[in-house]
């Protein structure tokens, strides 16, 4: 009591700074076994969420097994039944519905045919597609993603304009799975939302549409004319992906109008389509954008170039054989040994800087 | 000088040092709010991406792996075999046997049936010439490996010989004995593919400890807690720095270092500028500092992106001797780097990377050891005048000491909400003993390792590259 | 029981290795299932299977690995049907030239892999 008595008095007697300085020791020390108390529990907390997930994992694994082998002519039978009532009591746990998800999920994306058709079947008989309908409604974006992915997984096609409301969602994420889902349920007519798209497509999102896309066997595609004319160079960029993986010959007018384009990466991204197509008109034109063209633009030239020369290009390509960079040099060099070695060995015997006597030499064996 | 005179100068000096403590504790209390703002909307941004569907993709970007090597014989077979197993298409590894005086080149040769190829070098990046050739493997399995020996020319200059030789988009550098997880490069390439209204320059990874973790032909397999307390507390250490500095810092977007041991980079980007700088220590913070001044000074809207999670690990120093070395030459690396760049400090010019990142980095990674010095050498003055008001003075110390326990803890705690990467019952005890025995062991071998650094650096220029004795990740 | 078929199925999904097993069980097969390459050249070493299946995209050791392994070190030509993601056709391609025999892209349905194990094995 004394010694409490004295300490009071010493820590009155403080200057203020001090006072501040103890009574922060005090919260922070407060704080500090707070803290540990709950990194304790927080720590026991995983690790027996975790076994328990482990364990239902297996047996939801187990289950969806048994429900996709006791598959018969009907649409479901009584031993299916039995699974998906109980199936139907677990998912009204949150926990348990995101680990059954997860079992269905891993099954779903790499088998399909009937037992894909069976999984999707569970899905709606055991109500977990309400859920998924729900999250729709949310207010946080992350809600809503995960809805659409689950809508889109198990092949859910009519909630199309439910999914379609939020086509143009602030968020950037919400936007990338609204695509996605038109595309996966609905192939190539999902695409429409192109016409009409203002937002950028990210470049991953690109892949994946065209990932997605190069599932389907049903392989007809649209006409992609105004995608590339659009004003979104996103879309335009994804044209131009759709356009040679899609062999779009016929379509090759509007890519050279598209040699002209204001944007340098969508003239360029052209450059290697009409590479890849082989098509000597745009050989013109890009002779004579050639100059004032970028450094991307004249390798992807010459790339072209190597499949497609004539013997009236040797000219031009002579020309860039004393090109700046050096990518452009050694691509004209090589073609110019192929379309006349004499004039090559000609240009050896008089090259003097070293980094040309190596692509000379290296050119002489390869 | 009268009194008077004396007793303001002190008190001037006090309130200087209290001034910067304060500023530290107040930054330290930001970032780590930053941080997990951050760490909550990266984690509900990525919780379900299917990064299955970028892997398989021919269509994603090509990336190469550049791994210099130095005398890695030991482990390089193994190393350069988790290289190859990642799960993305589009890559290749370039390792760069950097002049090793060792077999690396004649193990690598016998392990992936390496001959020898002709390949025509855009020497975009001056580098020390060629040793021995360019190898690649006539085993398909092995078609992305390509080897180059090369003559010895530091770690900086074998990276440059990789970005003269590769043909891909981006580059992710690393160190040759780095593990990395599988799925690592589609978790590395997404902010370059996924941001839309900016440029995305390089994007760093995360460093995780791989002491004791139970390592087989290149897979990680279960994470252990090391045993040494010397290991547990740079655990600590990489934990505060990864998930509270870094992630906040790139949501400021105003990172300054990417990891030299892991870190992706636009190929052409880090061309742009020339490469690595051959004549620095610090290489790593070095390239990106000056990929940042080019394009502030281009005036481009541009990111320095950052992943953190767990996808490298390697192993860390496990005595004294080898860390003080590792941290001197990360001390010189930042003094040499801010020195060069100093033109871009304080400067409105380069927003906030003049006026944020490079002061915070001066003022706290820079003079912090030099400041803790001083304020020592001023204290022992103090006591030998008589001058110490004792019980004052405990205040501060119980003060300054608890904070950075409960720094730390704040630390644990954001790894245990996000990655949960040390999951054995009992490592959480081990961890919050090292958190509070830390200050009093491991710091002050840091700081010892600071001053020497700043030292060699103004007395002893001829220094060599600490090298780093490897014991080999597996057992 | 010894004159079932025996067949190792690489794969690391477990809940497909799961699903596959008893479909192939059902049709009189053996089923011996490794989680990557590593595990399954072990399995083909000890058990010379009569078919194996194996997934391109694997831990330790890719798919490709398992192939080259069983055509070049073992030197015997027991059936190979791969499994890939799609967009993977440079892989399918190694794999054929490795010598596998057939392929199947992911996702691929369970009865359609049934029939074509038949196939190799009549």
């Amino acid at each position: 009591m004394i010694d409490f008595q004295h300490l009071l008095t010493y820590l009155e007697q403080l200057p203020l700074l001090v006072k501040v300085v103890w009574i922060l020791i005090g919260f922070l020390i407060i704080f500090i076994i707070l803290l540990i108390f709950y990194l304790k529990y927080l720590r026991g907390y995983l690790r027996k969420k975790e076994t328990i997930s482990k364990k239902l994992f297996t047996e939801y694994e187990a289950n969806l097994i048994n429900f996709l082998y006791s598959q018969t002519e009907e649409e479901i039978n009584e031993e299916q039944q039995i699974i998906v009532d109980k199936m139907k009591t677990c998912i009204t746990n949150k926990f348990k519905r995101k680990i059954f998800i997860s079992v269905m999920s891993k099954l779903k994306n790499d088998i399909s045919g009937e037992m894909a058709d069976s999984i999707n079947n569970l899905y709606i008989k055991t109500n977990l597609i309400n859920h998924s309908i729900t999250k729709l409604k949310s207010n946080k974006w992350y809600v809503i993603t995960a809805g659409i992915k689950e809508l889109n997984l198990f092949e859910i096609t009519n909630v199309f304009e439910q999914v379609k409301k939020h086509e143009n969602h602030p968020k950037q994420e919400v936007r990338n799975e609204v695509q996605l889902y038109f595309v996966s349920l609905f192939h190539f007519k999902g695409l429409d939302f192109l016409n009409t798209l203002k937002s950028p497509i990210s470049e991953w999102n690109q892949i994946q549409l065209l990932e997605i896309l190069q599932k389907f066997d049903d392989q007809e595609i649209s006409d992609i004319t105004p995608w590339l004319k659009s004003s979104n160079e996103s879309v335009v960029l994804f044209s131009l992906k759709l356009a040679k993986i899609y062999n779009q010959f016929q379509i090759i007018d509007t890519l050279l109008e598209l040699l002209n384009h204001q944007s340098k990466i969508i003239r360029l991204k052209t450059i290697e389509v009409l590479n890849y197509f082989q098509v000597n008109e745009a050989k013109k034109i890009l002779k004579n954008n050639f100059k004032n063209s970028s450094e991307d633009e004249q390798i992807a030239f010459f790339q072209m170039l190597e499949n497609t020369v004539e013997i009236t290009d040797e000219e031009f390509i002579v020309h860039n054989t004393k090109h700046v960079n050096f990518q452009v040099r050694v691509l004209a060099l090589k073609i110019l040994k192929r379309l006349n070695n004499k004039k090559l060995l000609d240009l050896k015997n008089k090259a003097t800087n070293d980094e040309d006597k190596l692509i000379f030499n290296y050119l002489e064996n390869n | 000088m009268d009194s008077n005179t004396v007793r303001i100068i002190l008190l001037i000096i006090h309130y200087l040092f209290f001034i910067y403590a304060f500023s530290v504790v107040v930054s330290y209390i930001l970032l780590a709010i930053i941080s997990a703002i951050e760490s909550f909307h990266y984690m509900k941004k990525n919780s379900f991406v299917n990064y299955n569907e970028i892997l398989s993709s021919n269509i994603s970007p090509s990336i190469s792996i550049i791994a210099p090597a130095y005398n890695e014989s030991l482990n390089i077979v193994e190393n350069v075999r988790s290289l190859l197993s990642n799960h993305y298409v589009n890559y290749d590894v370039i390792v760069v046997n950097d002049g090793s005086k060792d077999d690396s080149l004649e193990k690598l040769i016998e392990a992936y049936d390496l001959v020898k190829i002709d390949y025509l070098i855009n020497p975009q990046i001056k580098t020390q010439p060629l040793r021995n050739g360019i190898f690649k493997s006539t085993n398909p399995a092995f078609e992305k490996l390509i080897v180059i020996d090369k003559e010895n020319g530091g770690k900086a200059d074998a990276l440059n010989f990789g970005l003269n030789i590769s043909n891909n988009q981006y580059v992710v550098c690393i160190d040759v004995d780095c593990l990395l997880l599988e799925d690592s490069l589609q978790k590395m390439i997404k902010p370059f593919l996924e941001v839309t209204d900016s440029k995305v320059i390089a994007s760093g990874g995360v460093i995780r400890i791989a002491n004791s973790c139970t390592i087989k032909e290149g897979k990680l397999l279960d994470v252990n807690l090391p045993k040494k307390f010397i290991e547990i507390s740079q655990i600590l250490e990489y934990l505060r720095s990864f998930l509270l500095g870094r992630m906040a810092w790139s949501r400021l977007n105003g990172l300054l270092v990417i990891s030299g041991a892991f870190g992706m980079f636009e190929k052409k980007s880090a061309i742009a500028v020339g490469g690595y700088d051959t004549s620095t220590v610090g290489e790593d913070m070095e390239i990106i500092v000056r990929m940042r001044r080019h394009m502030e000074e281009q005036k481009v809207n541009y990111k320095v992106a950052y992943i953190p999670d767990p996808l490298c690990w390697t192993e860390a120093p496990d005595n004294y001797k080898i860390l003080i070395s590792q941290r001197n030459r990360w001390t010189r690396g930042t003094i040499e780097v801010l020195k060069k760049h100093r033109k871009i400090g304080f400067n409105p010019k380069y927003n906030l990377l003049g006026m944020l990142s490079y002061p915070y980095w001066f003022f706290y990674e820079r003079l912090a050891p030099i400041i803790e010095v001083v304020g020592i050498i001023y204290f022992i003055i103090l006591i030998t005048l008589k001058n110490v008001r004792w019980d004052y003075a405990f205040a501060f110390f119980i003060l300054a000491y608890l904070f950075s326990v409960f720094f730390t803890i704040v630390a644990i705690l954001s790894e245990e909400l996000t990655y949960h990467q040390y999951k054995k019952k009992k490592t959480g005890f081990k961890l919050i003993v090292a958190t509070f025995l830390e200050p009093f062991i491991l710091h002050p071998a840091i700081l010892y390792a600071a001053i020497k650094g700043n030292i060699d650096y103004y007395f002893n220029k001829k220094l060599k590259w600490g090298e780093m004795k490897r014991k080999g990740l597996s057992n | 029981m010894n004159n079932l078929k025996k067949v190792v199925l690489a794969e690391d999904n477990s809940t497909l290795s799961l699903l596959l097993k008893f479909r192939l069980e059902k049709e009189g097969y053996e089923l011996l299932i490794a989680e990557d390459g590593k595990e399954a050249i072990e399995l083909i070493e000890t058990h010379e299977p009569q078919l194996i299946l194996t997934d391109i995209m694997m831990p330790f050791i890719s798919g490709l690995e398992v192939i080259s392994h069983v055509r070049n070190k073992l030197k015997v030509q027991t059936p190979i049907i791969v499994f890939s993601a799609a967009g993977q056709e440079e892989m399918v391609l190694k794999a054929f030239n490795l010598g596998a025999n057939d392929f199947m892209g992911k996702p691929f349905s369970p009865n359609e892999l049934v029939i074509r194990v038949k196939r190799l094995l009549a």
